[in-house]
């Protein structure tokens, strides 16, 4: 009888050497769960924050305000024009909490420019610029039209909260094609004074324009019943229609 | 005492003994092509394979059933020199002993063979035969022409043999019998057979499909490298049967004992 003993050793080292590819591909598959499960989570929390902002607008009863607001919010952020998320919760929450059909809601807000002097660290860097009348560098604007131009404006709408500046943006959005813009400057106009007419057409023009025919009629409604605008009712019966 | 293992280890002691035969399909088939061969009017009937496919224990087993129906004779071993084959050949021919101080002509034993035809018809069995030199092919082909002794000729299959096969017999040999591995099947019918046959029933039954794989994977159903492998596991079972009965498993041989076989065998190394 041979020696069993070495053989088992021998048999130990080959069943070391036979498992090895596999505990190198269970190692790499494990890296690569983990990868794929980081590249997931990282993922998901961009999609996450991209539901919270859909559920938002779908629990609004003026739906395309929010959302509006708080990409348009993202982008004033990158423009310098410090308009805050929590400021469109509260708008949302309010909205939501006044959901009857009325749009007098959407000036129950002056909170919102509380919230918004506080950040104005962009002006600091332009004292000058405060002190110009705006009206010049308004018609300005118009005659050039261009990006930075519209940014200036609606950097300055941050800080003065002129009407005449958001209803400008309002209606040279609209003129450009850019609704969502258009919508977003409408509705800040509606917050500041809700009686400017045309702000509130281009606000429902604009919903109609992405889409959102149902909001845009119930918006015009509600402000037709209230102000008994003759232009309000003539453009929801043309929206209706689908003629416009 | 004496452990089971001992007599599963010992059926598979590599043997030409025609008890020791199996019926398998493979072989059976063999069987049949090479008697039908032998009753042509052949001269040479050529067999081949790789060492281990069986070759030898046909030329046995057909020797053996047909020696009291034909004069069949088997040469097992080659001979040393061409003299002794010719000593071996004149005795089977003659049925006398070559006198002593005396040497075969060769011109004269064939026309002996010549002078033979029609009356008698030997079958020679040559296994080994590529140990025969070119040169005593030769003569052998010679011997085969006068009709009256045909040759069934075993040889291994090489490269080399191939070409002694090409060169030598190509022309002359009407038949060629090629024996070939077992496939997976045939060698578990082997195996079981083996065992059943020594009545060990109980271990037959340990060996289970999965380990007829591996063994087949192992010995690709080399009869030769099956008999090595199957002596060499019941070994080392015997032996923890008999001094670690805890390591082994009597209703399902474990698979350990036939991968610690292979390393034995170098079928697998480290």
């Amino acid at each position: 009888m041979y020696d069993i003993k070495p053989l088992e050793e021998e048999w130990k080292r080959y069943q070391r050497k036979k498992r090895r590819p596999w505990y190198i591909l269970t190692a790499i598959a494990v890296l690569v769960i983990i990868t794929l499960l980081a590249v997931l989570e990282y993922g998901k929390t961009d999609l996450l924050a991209l539901f919270s902002k859909n559920s938002i607008e779908k629990t609004v009863s003026l739906p395309s305000s929010l959302p509006i607001e708080k990409s348009l919010t993202e982008e004033e952020n990158q423009s310098n024009v410090p308009v805050s998320v929590p400021q469109a919760n509260n708008t949302s929450v309010a909205v939501v909490a006044n959901q009857n059909g009325s749009i007098e809601i959407v000036e129950e807000l002056p909170i919102e420019e509380k919230s918004l002097q506080p950040k104005q660290p962009v002006v600091k860097e332009e004292p000058a610029v405060e002190e110009k009348p705006r009206k010049k560098m308004h018609l300005n604007i118009i005659e050039t039209s261009s990006v930075s131009a519209y940014k200036d404006v609606a950097e300055r709408f941050s800080q003065s909260h002129e009407i005449d500046d958001s209803l400008f943006l309002a209606k040279a959005y609209y003129r450009k094609g850019n609704y969502k813009k258009a919508e977003y400057w409408a509705f800040q106009t509606n917050k500041i004074n809700e009686n400017i007419e045309e702000s509130w057409l281009i606000f429902a023009k604009s919903k109609v324009k992405q889409g959102k025919r149902n909001e845009a009629i119930r918006v015009l409604t509600a402000y037709a019943k209230r102000s008994k605008s003759q232009q309000a009712k003539h453009l929801l019966e043309k929206i209706k229609q689908g003629r416009l | 005492m004496k452990s089971r293992y001992a007599d599963a280890k010992n059926v598979f002691i590599d043997s030409v003994d025609i008890d020791d035969y199996i019926e398998l399909d493979s072989s059976t088939f063999a069987y049949r092509q090479l008697e039908h061969s032998m009753d042509k009017p052949l001269k040479m009937i050529l067999l081949f394979g790789k060492p281990g496919t069986g070759k030898s224990i046909l030329l046995n087993r057909i020797h053996k059933k047909l020696k009291h129906q034909k004069e069949i004779y088997y040469f097992d071993t080659p001979a040393v020199s061409e003299k002794e084959f010719f000593h071996k050949l004149f005795k089977v021919l003659t049925k006398k002993n070559l006198p002593g101080n005396t040497e075969v002509n060769f011109s004269a034993l064939v026309d002996f063979c010549k002078d033979l035809r029609g009356k008698r018809e030997i079958i020679i069995l040559l296994d080994e035969a590529q140990m025969y030199g070119a040169e005593m092919m030769e003569k052998i082909r010679l011997l085969s022409d006068s009709r009256a002794v045909k040759f069934v000729v075993s040889l291994h299959k090489t490269d080399d043999e191939d070409l002694i096969a090409k060169e030598h017999f190509q022309s002359r040999i009407w038949e060629v019998i090629e024996l070939k591995n077992a496939t997976k099947e045939d060698q578990t019918n082997y195996i079981h057979k083996k065992l059943l046959k020594k009545n060990l029933f109980e271990i037959a039954n340990s060996v289970k499909e999965k380990h007829m794989k591996l063994i087949h994977l192992f010995t690709k159903g080399n009869y030769r490298e099956c008999n090595k492998l199957l002596f060499t596991i019941f070994e080392i079972c015997e032996y923890y049967d008999t001094n670690e009965p805890s390591k082994i498993n009597y209703e399902n041989l474990p698979q350990r004992i036939i991968e610690m076989a292979a390393l034995k065998l170098g079928y697998i190394h480290v």
